[in-house]
């Protein structure tokens, strides 16, 4: 999978929450550190102690480099990684478009905005994609890894740039929101007085105010949607071009399996460079079977095991458990491989302690595999 | 449960409860055990499903719940999934009272953009239908539930959703909906008769995450009744075993080392599950632990076993406690 991805630029890791996204991410990117690229790592909103193994501190909006250790490698590869902060993309994607400094400090301070850019469902997906944006824009890295935001539906992080440029761009709402004429007015009026069923029925509901910033907010950023359109139009082309490629994150559950393979039909479908599915944490079936008690309570016996005879069938019977995790986890890939009509599978292994070092990242690295 | 009190009620009194956590963690099985625990114990429970989801139904291997109407998974343990478009129709039209207007503006264009941006609508909607599920009377008069379990989207858009009601005075100003909103929010925050829990599972973000959540709640008034730490595992080794455990782990036969090696790693999740159930308790709520369930298939036998746990947890925790 890795050798895949020798001369894509852009590898998206997406899935279901909680699958190790950011793992998988920081190890992609590792990888392609260790072969000698200029790689950073976009991660969403990674463990603390991930951060700190990663080198960030804080909220680190900026790329910071991760320092160099033997696991990454003696070549000329570096690796990087920055924390996603979609209010301050945003800000940053508004101050480049607002036609002045007057209109940018009114949108910055509009509560729909404030709103709009903190917690609306797929600002953050729209915001990750605008920071690839910039950075292939700043040109300073080879590679970059994104890692996706957590959502509800794995789907989202595709539909979400659209969805919120046509709310911005909010035709419908605007036909109904005219424009005062008067100079210098202040945005949009309302119209009143039956000129606007729905907008009267609205504004019984919800009083004028929140219509009135609604207007506003629409008002401000007339001029403003072609160039977030055009920009997220952009990353789109270049999302779908040869140079990137979609690697799809999946624990063998039976929900975020289902999430990967919708994820992957949806990415074909669409013309996405889908590469492959990365299964994580894995349960290795053990090998051979189970031993005899008598066996095992004499190897603990010449160990000098305190009560061999109770330890040997509780250590049994912990393998006899790890075999039926095998055993489902086995299933799971098999279901994998039949259902997903093309595309590579791999897997990586569960680690007993949760890789949020360094050198836990650099085990899920190496088990991706050549 | 262990260290640390809230104000109200244990869980098991509160009749409305709200599950949360980060994705991954189980939240949509911790609301099916909750819900089934209480269905065996003879009370008629609702799971609520959020923003279109349908996984408790999936996990009684039912078909998708569509419609309104709570489809029953087991004796006792119906399921309902809101739709928020639909959710926001069926507020709509409670508050207009005509259908026609109702039916013009979710036609409309505008409506659909607006809906998208104004703050905290289809939060406030989701909320809103949970409220009305939880008042509303069987053909008797009386309560028809007696228990409701909502199965909230992952932390973020969860504390968001339980925030809205008290938010969205500040945001709408004044009008039908911020009158509801406040209605709502009431129920939302009422101590004795809702509780939310948090769920983590034994690893770094999630508990993070669920003790970063309990915090924000709580600081906002709402009411965490527990959290819950969902897979960990049996106390099954002690330390004083790990040495002869690792000394047969590097020289027995294949399957003896293979079961001394398994032995070990179970030793190391113990140990690891402790520490993530102390700082889960660090968030100053009860603690409530789910064991991880080893079967090939995870189905409704699973689900029993959760259920199970539960409630010899709720017995063990009496109010007399």
């Amino acid at each position: 999978m890795i050798a895949d991805l020798a001369d894509r630029r852009l590898v998206v890791c997406a899935g279901a929450g909680g699958v190790g996204k950011t793992t998988v991410s920081a190890a992609v990117a590792l990888r392609l550190a260790r072969a000698g690229a200029r790689t950073v790592v976009v991660t969403i909103d990674p463990a603390r102690r991930l951060a700190t193994a990663l080198g960030m501190t804080g909220l680190a909006d900026t790329p910071q480099r991760v320092p160099p250790r033997p696991v990454l490698g003696d070549g000329a590869g570096e690796m990087w990684a920055l924390q996603l902060d979609a209010r301050a993309t945003f800000d940053r994607l508004v101050s480049r478009y607002a036609p002045d400094a007057e209109a940018r400090e009114r949108i910055l301070g509009n509560r729909i905005y404030r709103h709009l850019s903190g917690t609306v469902a797929g600002a953050q997906e729209y915001m990750a994609v605008e920071r690839l944006h910039e950075l292939i824009d700043e040109g300073r890295f080879d590679r970059i890894v994104l890692d996706t935001p957590p959502a509800a539906n794995a789907l989202d992080f595709l539909d979400a740039p659209a969805r919120i440029t046509r709310f911005i761009e909010g035709r419908a709402l605007r036909l109904l929101l005219r424009p005062a004429h008067a100079a210098g007015g202040l945005g949009w009026r309302l119209l009143h007085a039956g000129s606007s069923t729905v907008i009267s029925v609205l504004e019984r509901l919800t009083g004028a105010q929140l219509l009135r910033d609604v207007a506003d907010f629409l008002a401000d950023f007339e001029g403003m949607h072609q160039g977030f359109a055009d920009r997220a139009k952009a990353v789109r082309t270049m999302l779908m071009s040869d140079d990137s490629a979609f690697l799809v994150v999946s624990a063998p559950e039976a929900d975020p399996l289902a999430q990967a393979l919708s994820l992957a039909d949806r990415l074909r479908h669409d013309g996405f460079p889908f590469l492959g599915v990365v299964l994580n944490r894995v349960h290795p079936l053990p090998p051979g079977g189970l031993p005899r008690h008598d066996a095992m309570r004499d190897a603990l016996t010449a160990a000098d095991a305190p009560d061999p005879d109770d330890l040997a069938a509780r250590a049994i019977a912990t393998l006899a458990e790890d075999q039926v995790l095998g055993l489902r986890d086995l299933d799971a890939r098999e279901f994998l491989r039949t259902a997903l009509h093309g595309g590579q599978v791999v897997e990586i292994p569960a680690f007993t302690h949760e890789p949020v070092e360094l050198s836990g990242i650099a085990e899920v690295a190496a088990a991706l595999g050549p | 449960m262990i260290n640390g009190t809230v104000p109200g009620p244990p869980l098991w009194d509160r009749r409305l409860r709200f599950v949360l956590g980060k994705g991954g963690v189980g939240k949509s099985t911790v609301s099916a055990a909750l819900g089934l625990a209480e269905a065996r114990a003879g009370k008629r429970v609702l799971v609520i499903e959020v923003a279109g989801q349908h996984r408790v139904a999936r996990l009684f291997g039912a078909a998708e719940v569509h419609g309104e109407q709570a489809v029953e998974l087991a004796p006792g343990l119906s399921v309902v999934s809101i739709d928020p478009e639909r959710a926001t129709e069926e507020y709509l039209a409670g508050q207009l009272k005509v259908r026609p207007v109702v039916e013009m503006l979710t036609r409309s264009k505008a409506f659909h953009t607006f809906a998208a941006a104004a703050p905290g609508l289809p939060e406030l909607v989701t909320v809103g239908k949970v409220w009305s599920l939880a008042i509303a009377l069987d053909e008797e008069g009386a309560p028809a539930w007696d228990v409701l379990v909502v199965d909230c989207p992952a932390t973020g858009h969860g504390v968001a959703m339980l925030e809205t009601a008290a938010n969205v005075e500040e945001m709408v100003g004044q009008g039908p909906i911020a009158d509801q909103a406040a209605r709502i929010h009431e129920v939302v925050s009422h101590p004795a008769a809702t509780g939310i829990v948090v769920v983590a599972r034994p690893e770094e973000l999630a508990v993070s995450e669920a003790v970063e959540a309990v915090g924000i709640l709580r600081a906002d008034g709402l009411p965490v009744a527990a959290t819950v730490l969902n897979g960990v595992r049996d106390a099954r080794f002690a330390p004083e075993e790990r040495d002869a455990l690792a000394a047969v782990a590097a020289t027995g036969s294949t399957a003896v080392r293979a079961a001394a090696e398994a032995a070990l790693r179970h030793l190391g999740h113990e140990e690891d599950d402790a520490a993530y159930r102390e700082r889960l308790a660090d968030a100053g709520v009860p603690v409530l632990t789910l064991p991880e369930v080893v079967l090939r298939r995870f189905d409704v036998e699973a689900l029993e076993v959760l259920a199970g746990h539960l409630a010899a947890g709720a017995g063990a925790t009496a109010p007399a406690a």
